[in-house]
């Protein structure tokens, strides 16, 4: 019986996501006319400096603009409207689980993961208003993210097994043709999708797929599937840009720093005048 | 804070099989490469037709950056006494260092249970990492190094008023692994490198970080920009990387006691020595800060891995902690008044 029991569950929770990714592959089918440059070992070259180029750290679905927090950042603080990078624009939420991303929303000022300057996870990493960089050889891919000198470790061939729960995931990685296919696991419960309050639990599972469109673009898509949060997976896409500039490079942006006052600040011996 | 560790050892006690990833445990005994030259071993090469540095390494080692006062005039051990060298070290810091009472068990709770440090000798043999200036030891401070170090020194409080208080470690900001020049640290000494043509990336496992190298001959950046970690150019020399570091924010601390500004300039050398060395040798040249430039050279071993993740500045209660005990201290000591 348990074992019926545990074949039913795999079946309910992986079925929903096979036909999801079955049906991403025309769009992936049509972008794979384009065939870009290659590394060394015949695959496609992602090597370089990358950033989305959307609102979605703000919020993922689409929203409209709205005026900041902080009233002293006048417009500069204010939230940019944005498309949305959800396909579908629904996120399936379980009613309990949507509950706390509402409670999420209420103290996003507060609760949001990026302000005390902790790693994003994946896939929030990717669309950060930072660039990220792709270092790829055939057997490891790093990727490396200016936010929070987060990085990860792409396992291309004999994957170990995970070591412990994680921040940014396990990733194990495969070529699907051209699109660069990694299976995403072992995250832990803390990290959000984005500043609006939209959140998993420790048993997300996220596959990204990065399918080259151009020298200087990549289709991204990632597949979302967490059976305490959602009711079935769910998918966001968006193009990723190459920076362009001679002298693009991965800057430093080493936020511990910076969230110390914010931290550990009502632990000074005398206020701050900072 | 000591991730690593933690894990290695809860893994070991369920499982009993992860000590297999532990590189003291997978650490062969030292052989020299000057000594015995592996004749029939060659550079691998990557597709690209550099010298393929790829793979994980650790550089956990009992040899000092500086030479020991006892071991002075002495530049090499031969292997005989470095393997009495390793025991005596091993076994020293291998003791139960736990001192009785309460206070004693918390202060002193770290023994060899919890550091990783290594347990060999480098691999060159040499009693220093040092080798210039030829005694094993860094050169004098310059007069204004000598004052900034007094300053820095003065302006800290015993009992920490803030963050700024206590070591860069305690802050997650930066640690002798995860700093340039990399030298070894406690625990967490592993590094993995991945390269391409035109990058070579080092993963590093202290605190999460990765430097990337530039190999595409591209100048470093302005000097108006600064970074921590310092702005890395490579190029190959032969079957050698050499890296150029400059554009340091000045604000990092050595874990030897030297402060370090804006004028510091590193010079690194990487040489694939035979299959599991990597020999790593580095100038530092600071004009303001040293009296002439020093060289240190030391190696890094082959390591199983895999790279854990190293989460410490979402992990720090340590800070909070040690923040919030001064405070109640003081609080105390208020009311005894």
């Amino acid at each position: 019986m348990p074992n019926r029991a545990k074949l039913a569950l795999a079946i309910r929770f992986s079925l929903p996501l096979a036909i999801l990714l079955a049906a991403s592959t025309p769009a992936g089918a049509q972008s794979s006319v384009y065939r870009g440059p290659r590394t060394a070992d015949g695959k496609p070259n992602l090597n370089g400096i990358w950033q989305a180029m959307n609102t979605a750290n703000w919020d993922i679905q689409g929203h409209t603009a709205a005026a900041g927090h902080i009233l002293s950042l006048g417009a500069q603080g204010g939230e940019p409207a944005g498309m949305g990078v959800v396909e579908g624009e629904e996120i399936p939420y379980l009613p309990a689980a949507l509950a706390q991303r509402k409670a999420n929303f209420e103290k996003r000022f507060t609760d949001d993961p990026e302000i005390k300057c902790f790693m994003p996870g994946i896939p929030r990493a990717t669309y950060m208003p930072f660039p990220f960089q792709i270092v790829q050889s055939p057997k490891i891919i790093v990727m490396a993210y200016e936010f929070a000198n987060a990085g990860r470790q792409i396992y291309m061939e004999n994957p170990p097994e995970s070591p412990a729960e994680s921040w940014m995931g396990h990733a194990a990685g495969h070529w699907d043709g051209d699109t660069l296919v990694i299976d995403n696991t072992s995250f832990n419960d803390q990290s959000w999708f984005d500043r609006s309050g939209n959140y998993h639990s420790d048993a997300l599972h996220v596959i990204e797929r990065y399918t080259p469109i151009s020298a200087d673009a990549i289709r991204y898509e990632a597949t979302i599937e967490d059976k305490n949060v959602f009711s079935r997976p769910w998918k966001m896409s968006m193009p990723l840009y190459r920076h362009l500039e001679k002298n693009a490079q991965l800057m430093e942006f080493r936020c511990e720093e910076f969230v110390e006052e914010l931290i550990y600040g009502k632990y000074r011996h005398q206020p701050s005048t900072k | 804070m000591t991730i690593r560790p933690f894990i290695r050892n809860l893994a070991m006690l369920v499982a009993g099989s992860a000590a297999a990833q532990t590189p003291a445990t997978i650490e062969k005994p030292a052989k020299p490469a000057a000594a015995k030259p592996a004749r029939t071993w060659t550079v691998p090469r990557t597709a690209d037709g550099q010298p393929d540095f790829q793979g994980v390494w650790n550089n956990g080692t009992i040899t000092r950056l500086e030479r020991p006062a006892d071991l002075a005039g002495k530049e090499f051990f031969t292997p005989k006494e470095a393997l009495e060298y390793e025991k005596t070290v091993v076994e020293r810091t291998n003791r139960d260092q736990r001192t009785p009472g309460t206070e004693g068990d918390v202060s002193r709770a770290y023994n060899d249970a919890w550091w990783d440090s290594g347990t060999k000798v480098i691999r060159t043999l040499r009693t220093s990492m040092v080798i210039d200036p030829p005694d094993g030891r860094l050169p004098p401070l310059t007069p204004q190094a000598q004052a900034l170090l007094r300053s820095q020194a003065a302006g800290r409080h015993p009992q920490p008023w803030g963050p700024e208080d206590r070591s860069l470690q305690e802050r997650c900001l930066m640690f002798p692994t995860d700093s340039v020049p990399m030298l070894p640290y406690v625990y967490n000494n592993n590094f993995r490198i991945v390269q391409t043509k035109d990058t070579l990336a080092i993963y590093i496992e202290m605190i999460h970080d990765v430097r990337t190298v530039y190999l595409d001959g591209r100048p470093h950046l302005p000097s108006t920009i600064r970074r921590w970690l310092g702005d890395s150019r490579g190029h190959w020399e032969g079957d050698t990387l050499v890296v150029d570091n400059t554009n340091f924010n000045g604000k990092n601390r050595f874990s030897f006691n030297s402060p370090v500004d804006q004028n510091l300039h590193v010079v690194e050398r990487f040489t694939r020595s035979d299959r599991d060395t990597l020999v790593y040798r580095f100038t530092v040249e600071d004009p303001t800060v040293y009296t002439k430039p020093w060289t240190a050279e030391t190696t890094l071993s082959a390591a199983p891995g895999p790279i854990y993740e190293y989460a410490c500045h979402e992990g720090n209660y340590g800070m909070m902690n040690l923040l919030s005990g001064a405070r109640a201290e003081e609080k105390a000591a208020q009311t005894a008044k």
